[in-house]
């Protein structure tokens, strides 16, 4: 910081001195020419945000140019002939050519030149919290390895408190020793209705019946709350619920941002969501979970059913990748593609913004390019593709993959240049047919699969499809005549059927299988390891070349610019986080890499899964920044809370029952909800848990519980995706199809977020739009109508209005809402109407 | 549910219009004594107050890339050397492209200025000495999707907040009862304009299908199809009247209450806005200005929301990519121009005639511009190294022609404005400083402009 300091007062009183020029013409000059050379020509180089600045020089300040850089001062003022700035603009010395890759023109050296004469005037100050001089920011490895996210975690013997009547778990103790160091009480307990109700919401997403609720309510015998939650977590119904938040934080979708031919939809998709519910149920332990969908695949004994977990990299967004775009350009969107997966993986499961070390160094946490490109290559060194659902011989399955991918490759680009062979007619032809006999050629080496895997076959006889035909060409088996006697045919040529060029394109995009509806085909979205490349060998055509079992280790890109590769970065784990320097080796390293997460990553990775559930149980996480737990991050509020539940969630095998058990049990998530005086006064936003908090539904448990409200609820499970609001379906929300192209209006207006990248929390808004929905859309009158209808074998009057009150807030209606109810429905109100209008309180959506 | 942002008094003022138009964070700010007990807000970093120069800010946008060389850039070069291909124009586009291929439409000069302005665009040549033409703009892609993203998130990855979803942050709405973002299109709009990307959902443009005239049949569930006005006001007593006695048991809370409220927006949204999507509710007259195309009801849409106090409205010339004249440049133009033409300048005019121009910017533009060389002999490519984009009213000159491409209409090389420039430009006019407005997300602080981009001061009064 003193060195900072320095530099800048120097650099501050030389320039003062030597540049007091405000010569009009020459500020016009350098705003109107100058400055947006200075921008685009020199800065890459030679400024704060350069990734490494060269020579020393920094040309983004007054400051900086009256410095000079490493070779001395660069500007004269008034005298272009001695500046080295102008001379090495001018190209005269073969060592010194700025800018280096092409020389600026005859008219912008003149500018230079008069602006240097006119006394080079700048008003350019250094960049608001940048030093003159860019020293590296951030964090040192050895400073960021005592970051306190990073420690290990510990049982902590819990501090001391008064009311050790309060405590029912060990949690209590850390919750109540905060409340009491600023003189807060907890709440009292909620009564058992809220309660039952809470914990069925909170593990199930649906209300508990009107019976389960009376039943509990008069159950006083001491285990009775235990009990509901040990029978909630064995319901079905919990992983439905927990698998959806899940699904938030790894961005399942069923599609891609454009789904156009090169990243069609994922039909398979849905078999990764219910993957998740079922694991979850099961209580398959937390970092086995994560592994699984990292690495199922490579796992040792790990059944074929758990590699559906690979649906987390299978059905991860990509871009379309247009095969007519530069070879820069599809490395940039390559790019692009694996950069969500290092951000989804490391803010996902470790809580680190390392995608911001694409272009330079963190600025603030220990992580270099380095690290981001070491990662880089474990995603550059994999393949999407759907795998089987039936066990194959690991050769065959290798060789179906490698197949799968090439076939769905070479169709789209020959059916691109078949319908649009642009200038160079004859050359297209030429790619056409050699990719057409590749494509049969393949389909020819894979036939051996028709008989034992004939679905296998036809997934490959799908991703396959050969180009329209010329109309020069025979038109049966017309490629393999081309392959075979390479003479053009002389034979008239017929088109069969319509389609077009572009069409087919479209339709080998989908090939896929599923397209919107999703496929019931016994495959899943997966991935195998193989190095992928842009070839850029043909100026016409750039094409994605895939090396099966190989292994890339990426060049370090400075600024994130794939024109200029630095060194070579090899796969590895998160230096700062390592216990060696071990490199990956193992394949593509992703299952090395799932290792590392939970062994030299271990408690940061335990403190963030802890730190999601708990914010889900409450509504307010511990550490409000959830997917960053860096210098940029918020502190926990608990941090010891946080530490010693970590360190016992580790201890239980990372059973996510157990730790929502604990959480649950707990005198503070048993807290009722009410806003009380003095802690509002004191912490209005609940930071310390004087209570529960008391917030809206999400979508999927409004939805869900409006249908079971309605009696109308369908709890089939598992299975392809409805959209959510699609008439006549009454499955459970976290069953809806989720789209990266465009989100369901219903997800859209109640805060889902968007699926082409992770999502670390939802924010929850009320808006009139939504409220338009409730009171006006056909989902919500249907809702209404059914609720009615099943009443209406019921007289009028309270018992009808009764029963309503028990099938939508599970309770008995008070006499001031059975006297509201008489007055409505004698005033000419109908039941449909009073039902809706119970479907619309505000009782319905809330988290009590 | 897990909340990254408590709900707090502010949130909850905030969420009343939301989705939809938040209060302004500015107007949050101001209104910290109000606020002043509940919990921070995200940090937010504005700009100093800079005097804002419009208000609205209207975007019209032409997907596919509209030909400048054929509209505002007239190429004398080209028919001198029709077909050949000077070295110069040996740039990577798309697609592989031909020779040198001069417009087919002739070009007269315009207005105090003595701009250029081609035979396709004549009501916008009337009105010349309103708009700012500039010649010089560039952009980093070559192809549409990417492009699109960059002209709108000033990012190609698909994940980035839209212009207008900023502009909605940064400002808010003043009509609490309509959306503060829409973007209007055939089929309804959406896509990359209007993503919220990472900032929260509120700030969401609110699509709508233009195609449409009825309000009810752009606004989802705009209308109770089974009660009348009275009656479902009967029914919405009965709601709150419930709600009010839940939230009497309950306790003071934010999203109770904010709900209760925002019921009521709803409520009355029916009517108001029922009013301001109504095109057909506009004089014949004026509909006769703007024209009967989705684009003209588009433009009239814009003229109405803005006039009732929504920030952003973009108008999508759609739908697909019309704008992407591979081939047949000639007919195409001519078939798609007059409707364009019309109702781009009936909304300046309009906007004029009303004293609104000067609050409301207005953008005229595609993702990037076509090439001075044919493809497939009667068309254009794509073309991001130089192509013309227009601006009028919110303190943008007037009569005004800004920048160069070269000789033939490839590449910009005078007075270069980038996309990132563009969106700097176009805060600064509505207030917001480009280097201040921004977002906490991921570790790190985002801007519309990324580390790029500078306010074009030539180009505004």
């Amino acid at each position: 910081m003193m060195r900072w300091i320095l530099l800048f007062v120097s650099a501050l009183a030389l320039t003062s001195a030597t540049y007091a020029s405000d010569s009009s013409e020459g500020l016009a000059l350098f705003e109107q020419h100058i400055r947006p050379l200075l921008v685009e020509r020199c800065y890459q180089c030679h400024s704060a945000k350069a990734e490494k600045v060269k020579g020393k020089l920094w040309l983004d300040s007054r400051q900086g140019v009256a410095k000079g850089g490493a070779g001395g001062p660069v500007l004269v003022p008034g005298q272009p002939e001695k500046s080295r700035l102008i001379e090495a603009i001018h190209w005269t010395d073969p060592e010194l050519k700025m800018p280096p890759k092409e020389q600026l023109s005859a008219q912008q050296i003149q500018w230079f030149e008069a602006w240097v004469k006119l006394g080079a005037p700048d008003p350019r100050e250094p960049v608001a919290g940048a030093p003159v001089v860019a020293e590296k920011r951030g964090m040192d490895l050895e400073t960021g390895r005592k970051w306190w996210a990073f420690q290990p975690v510990m049982e902590i013997s819990p501090p001391v408190v008064s009311d050790e009547s309060w405590v029912q778990r060990k949690t209590d103790q850390f919750v109540l020793a905060k409340l009491e160091e600023v003189g807060l009480k907890p709440s009292p307990p909620a009564d058992r209705r809220t309660l039952i109700t809470r914990a069925y919401l909170d593990l199930t997403g649906l209300r508990p019946t009107y019976d389960e609720v009376e039943a509990f309510a008069k159950d006083d015998s001491p285990g009775a709350y235990e009990k509901l939650i040990d029978r909630l977590l064995a319901s079905d119904h919990y992983g439905e619920r927990w698998g959806r938040y899940w699904l938030d934080v790894v961005r399942y979708a069923e599609d891609n941002p454009t789904s156009e031919a090169t990243n069609p939809p994922y039909g398979f998709a849905w078999r990764y969501r219910d993957w998740v519910i079922g694991a979850l149920n099961q209580d398959v332990p937390y970092d086995r979970f994560v592994k699984l969908q990292l690495a199922a695949d490579e796992m040792p004994g790990t059944s074929r059913q758990d590699l559906v977990a690979l649906g987390f990299l299978g059905a991860g967004p990509v871009y379309h990748k247009d095969g007519r775009l530069s070879k820069d350009v599809i490395e940039t969107l390559c790019n692009d593609d694996w950069d969500e997966r290092i951000d989804t993986v490391t803010r996902g499961f470790l809580g680190m913004t390392v995608a911001c070390a694409r272009c330079h160094d963190h600025k603030f946490d220990p992580i270099t390019t380095k690290d981001y490109y070491s990662l880089q290559g474990i995603f550059a060194s994999i393949v999407q593709v759907p795998r089987p659902l039936a066990e194959v011989e690991p050769g065959v399955e290798a060789r179906f993959m490698a197949a799968e991918q090439r076939l769905f490759y070479l169709s789209y680009v020959a059916n691109l240049m078949r319908g649009e062979p642009g200038s160079k007619p004859k050359e297209a032809r030429q790619k056409v047919e050699r990719f057409a006999a590749e494509i049969e050629q393949i389909k020819q080496e894979m036939s051996f699969l028709k008989d034992k895997h004939p679905e296998m076959y036809a997934q490959l006889d799908q991703l396959g499809r050969p180009p329209q035909p010329y109309p020069d060409q025979p038109t049966t088996r017309p490629v393999l005549q081309v392959a075979s006697s390479q003479a053009p045919s002389t034979q008239p040529g017929r088109r069969r059927g319509a389609a077009t060029g572009a069409a087919n394109a479209v339709a080998a995009g989908n090939g896929r299988r599923g397209g919107r509806g999703g496929s019931t085909a016994p495959f899943f979205q997966a991935v195998f390891d193989a190095g992928t490349y842009v070839d850029g060998s043909d100026p016409d055509l750039t094409m994605i070349d895939i090396h099966p079992g190989e292994a890339r280790d990426m060049h370090v890109l400075p600024g994130g610019n794939v024109a200029r590769p630095g060194d070579v970065s090899p796969r590895r784990f998160l230096a700062v986080l390592s216990k060696d320097d071990a490199t990956f080796h193992d394949g593509s390293g992703r299952r090395e890499l799932a290792e590392k997460i939970f062994t030299d990553g271990k408690p940061l990775a335990a403190r963030v899964i802890v730190n999601r559930v708990w914010a889900w149980h409450f509504g307010k996480p511990l550490v409000a920044t959830q997917s960053d737990f860096g210098a940029q991050g918020e502190k926990p509020t608990h941090p010891q809370l946080l530490d010693d539940l970590a360190a016992r969630f580790i201890a239980n095998g990372w059973s996510m029952k157990w730790l929502h058990k604990e959480i649950m049990l707990s005198a503070a998530y048993r807290q009722a909800s009410h806003p009380r005086d003095d802690a509002m006064a004191a912490d209005p936003t609940n930071r310390l848990i004087w209570r529960m908090s008391p917030r809206r539904l999400d979508v999927e448990a409004m939805r869900d519980c409006i249908l079971q409200a309605s009696g109308t609820l369908d709890e089939k499970m598992f299975g392809v995706s409805m959209d959510a609001d699609q008439p006549g379906n009454n499955r459970r929300t976290v069953y809806a199809r989720v789209a990266r192209g465009r989100l369901n209006n219903l997800f859209q207006l109640f805060d889902f977020p968007e699926a082409t990248m992770h999502s670390p929390g939802r924010e929850v808004t009320t808006t009139p739009l939504q409220q338009l929905f409730a009171m006006n859309s056909a989902f919500m009158q249907n809702q209404a109508a059914a609720l009615a209808k099943s009443v209406e074998k019921r007289p009028q009057g309270a018992d009808r209005v009764r029963a309503m009150y028990h099938q939508v807030f599970s309770r008995d209606p008070s006499e001031e809402e059975l006297k509201l109810a008489a007055d409505y429905l004698s005033a000419g109100g109908t039941t449909e109407q009073y039902a809706q209008a119970l479907l619309n309180t505000n009782e319905v959506l809330f988290w009590p | 549910m897990a909340v990254t942002n408590v709900p707090s008094r502010r949130s909850f003022i905030q969420s009343l219009g939301a989705g939809l138009g938040a209060v302004g964070l500015m107007g949050i700010l101001a209104d910290q004594s109000r606020a002043a007990s509940s919990a921070a807000l995200p940090v937010h970093r504005f700009g100093p107050h800079i005097a804002p120069r419009a208000k609205h800010n209207i975007v019209l946008f032409l997907p596919g890339g509209p030909s400048h060389m054929d509209m505002f850039d007239p190429k004398p070069s080209l028919a001198k050397y029709a077909g050949q291909r000077p070295d110069v124009v040996n740039l990577r586009t798309e697609r592989t492209t031909g020779g040198l291929y001069p417009s087919p439409f002739a070009f007269k000069k315009y207005g105090k200025a003595g701009i250029d302005v081609s035979e396709l665009l004549p009501k916008i040549a009337s009105i010349i000495d309103d708009i700012c033409i500039v010649k010089s703009m560039y952009t980093f892609n070559p192809t549409h999707t990417p492009a699109r993203s960059l002209f709108h998130s000033g990012n190609i990855a698909a994940t980035r907040p839209s212009m207008g979803s900023w502009i909605s942050y940064g400002l808010g709405t003043e009509n609490q009862n309509l959306p503060g973002f829409v973007v209007l299109g055939p089929g309804g709009g959406g896509g990359p304009g209007a993503r919220s990307g990472f900032l929260p959902a509120r700030y969401q443009g609110t699509g709508f299908d233009d195609s449409q005239t009825r309000p009810e049949a752009m606004i989802r569930d705009l209308r109770n199809r089974q009660l009348d006005a009275p009656t479902q006001r009967r029914q919405l007593d009965l709601i709150q009247s419930l709600n009010r006695s839940h939230e009497k048991s309950f306790g003071e809370d934010e999203y109770l209450e904010g709900r209760i409220q925002a019921m009521e927006t709803a409520y009355r949204m029916q009517f108001e806005a029922t009013d301001a999507f109504d095109v057909q509710a506009e004089p014949a007259a004026v509909r006769e200005q703007y024209g009967s195309s989705p684009f003209a009801n588009g433009c009239l849409l814009a003229r109405r929301l803005v006039e009732r106090g929504v920030r952003t409205v973009h108008v999508y010339y759609g739908p697909g990519q019309p704008w992407d004249d591979h081939s047949k440049i000639n007919r195409n133009l001519r078939q798609r121009c007059p409707d364009m033409d019309q109702a781009s300048a009936a909304l300046i005019s309009d906007l004029k005639r009303r004293g609104l121009l000067n609050e409301t910017a207005v953008v005229w533009g595609g993702e990037f511009g076509r090439t001075p060389v044919s493809e497939s002999g009667d068309g254009r490519d794509h073309n991001p190294y130089g192509f013309t984009m227009f601006m009028a009213g919110g303190g943008f000159k007037g009569g005004f022609s800004y920048g160069q491409t070269d000789e033939f209409g490839f590449r910009a090389v005078e007075d270069r404005v980038s996309i990132h420039d563009l969106h700097a430009t176009l805060l600064h006019v509505m207030g917001l400083d480009h280097e201040k407005l921004t977002y906490r997300y991921a570790g790190r602080d985002f801007r519309l402009t990324d580390v790029y981009g500078q306010v074009m001061h030539d180009l505004l009064t």
